[in-house]
């Protein structure tokens, strides 16, 4: 046997700390019961896809939405905003974000966490890197296949269309980060996590952002509708009236203000991590 | 030497309910048992130990070094928590590398580490398996694995033995005692006296948050000694020797039980002289039988923790 403390090495920095949590938390999160639900999740809207094509390959006449004809982009482009941005990325962001130190803490693991010469705070951080990386494995492959099905439709060139699915891509990744460490903060802050996020992205950001206003800014939405290449189309009287008030920062700002949002929430997050005590249930 | 953990005033509450209340304590090297009940109050010291709740008041101090908020200090401690709870799609080697990784070595050094101390602790050869397919015994040698892998001066074990057969039993004692002998210090708790026994004289009993003893086992029992203690007496004239207890103002109580009488006292070196003499004078008839249901660690305890 060694002499006790002849290996112990000096503590290791938070990044270096998060690369090892985010090696031994990725495997657990892709195999996790909850990346079944994503897998799910994420094969609705190429089910979706399927089926539009069929339905346009029987039905050569095209799609049209209150009588204007619809080309595969825009319904592309309609499906990202709608689908992915709108529903999927929120939701992911509050299951899994909300579940960073939580999940660990259920199954009593969070011990061997912390209780290791690391930084609490790069616990957070490396599982948040392994929810990004988990996340983004799985939503990305399922927007290509979407997209490969759908621009198609009413002729529609996928070389031209090409750029904007690099773009929508890059959109979902920054959604998914934002999201992500938005929820992260509210799961290690409150009790309910959960309810609190689903209610942030499911009650406050649709609501606030069909209003005028400062209150809008305080959603990751507002800030994503900048990034959003398509565009939609305005035909009925709600979309019309959505318009007047359609206020989108620039893309930098937008940018920005997400990066900000990122790095602040995570900052906390950490933070909350670092002071707070964890009390396993006997 | 200073003490490796030293307690001042320790106290640690969760709301209205008190976990740990007012200890101070210095927990000298070597192996050192810490014993109470269920919901004693151990786990919250083990807890305050290894860092992971804070104090509600007064300080804790582990290897000269405040530990909450002190990740630096995990370099030299390992800790084996009680809970049954793993990542069980990894194998045995993988989950202790995974963990030793986390003080910052090399990959390489990391898996020679966890296969190290996985044979320290005999489970080399279920080294490659699931965790979800190890027993009871395996599961809470591989967390134990977990602890020593990165050759910590302390090692701390929260109910080690919990839910082993007794053949897995008697090897972590003996391994405990083992790396007590390498030169580790070890702090184990439970709930078993004859277990903490069976590993080391120095005891620390808690109960109801409150540490109520510490020391060596002697010492404790000379502590008890100061108490009531009981003696279960099989004789023939069970009568007549009581009416001569009570000419004795040691003897605090008597009951009478099919043949026997149980006295208390509260001088048992004195009580236990007289007798002597009685059976050897055969005076009130022959004495078949002298217990104490005192005369032995468990009863002390249980004593202990009622008083």
């Amino acid at each position: 046997m060694s002499d006790p403390g002849r290996s112990a090495a000096a503590t290791p920095g938070v990044l270096p700390s998060a690369v090892r949590i985010f090696d031994l938390s990725l495997g657990q999160m892709l195999w996790s019961r909850r990346s079944v639900f994503l897998g799910v999740l994420l094969g609705g809207p190429v089910l979706m896809a399927i089926a539009l094509r069929i339905v346009d390959t029987l039905h050569a006449s095209g799609f049209k939405v209150n009588g204007a004809a619809i080309g595969g982009s825009a319904i592309f482009g309609m499906m990202v905003w709608l689908l992915f941005i709108r529903f999927i990325v929120p939701v992911l962001g509050v299951f899994y974000g909300t579940s960073l130190i939580a999940d660990e803490v259920d199954d009593k693991t969070i011990t061997y966490l912390f209780t290791r010469p690391i930084p609490r705070r790069s616990v957070l951080l490396g599982k948040y890197l392994a929810y990004l990386a988990c996340t983004v494995l799985l939503v990305l492959p399922s927007v290509m296949l979407v997209f490969f099905l759908i621009v198609p439709i009413g002729g529609g060139g996928i070389g031209e269309a090409f750029p904007s699915l690099l773009a929508d891509l890059g959109m979902l990744a920054v959604g998914l980060a934002s999201y992500g460490a938005v929820f992260a903060l509210v799961g290690t802050m409150l009790k309910r996590p959960l309810v609190v996020g689903l209610v942030f992205a499911f009650g406050w950001e649709p609501a606030v952002l069909l209003f005028p206003g400062y209150l809008k800014r305080l959603t990751v939405a507002y800030y994503m509708q900048a990034l959003v290449t398509h565009e939609m189309p305005q035909d009925s009287a709600i979309s019309m009236l959505l318009q007047v008030f359609h206020e989108v920062p620039s893309v930098t700002t937008s940018l920005l203000c997400l990066a900000t949002t990122v790095a602040l929430t995570l900052w906390l997050a950490g933070r909350a991590v670092e002071r707070r005590e964890y009390v396993l249930e006997q | 030497m200073a003490g490796l953990v030293v307690a001042d005033h320790l106290s640690k509450w969760y709301g209205q309910v008190i976990g740990l209340n007012d200890v101070s304590v210095t927990v000298p090297p070597g192996i050192t048992g810490l014993l109470g009940p269920n919901g004693a109050g151990k786990s919250t010291f083990m807890k305050l130990i290894t860092g992971q709740l804070k104090p509600s008041k007064g300080g804790i101090t582990v290897l000269g070094e405040p530990i909450w908020q002190n990740p630096g200090l995990y370099t030299r401690m390992g800790f084996c928590p009680e809970q049954d709870a793993f990542y069980d799609r990894m194998t045995g080697l993988e989950w202790v590398t995974a963990l030793v990784r986390l003080n910052g070595v090399t990959d390489t050094e990391a898996g020679a580490m966890a296969a190290r101390a996985i044979e320290d602790v005999e489970l080399t050869d279920a080294a490659d398996k699931k965790i979800g397919a190890y027993s009871k015994g395996m599961r809470q040698r591989i967390k134990m694995a977990q602890a020593l892998a990165h050759n910590p001066e302390l090692l701390i074990l929260d109910e080690p033995l919990s839910g082993m057969d007794p053949i897995a039993r008697r090897k972590t004692i003996r391994m405990i005692k083992d790396w007590g002998r390498a030169g580790r210090s070890v702090i184990v708790s439970s709930h078993i006296l004859h277990e903490i026994e069976s590993m080391t004289a120095n005891i620390l009993l808690i109960n109801q948050g409150r540490i109520l003893a510490e020391g060596n086992v002697h010492q404790i029992r000379d502590l008890i000694d100061e108490h009531p203690h009981s003696v279960h007496i099989k004789a023939d004239r069970t009568r007549a020797l009581a009416r001569e207890f009570l000419g004795h103002d040691d003897v605090l109580s008597l009951k009478f039980e099919e043949g026997a009488v149980v006295v208390q006292t509260g001088r048992p070196d004195a009580f236990y002289a007289r007798l002597t003499d009685l059976a050897a004078s055969g005076e009130h008839g022959a004495i078949h039988e002298v217990t104490s249901p005192d005369d032995n660690l468990q009863a002390v305890f249980q004593y202990l923790v009622k008083a």
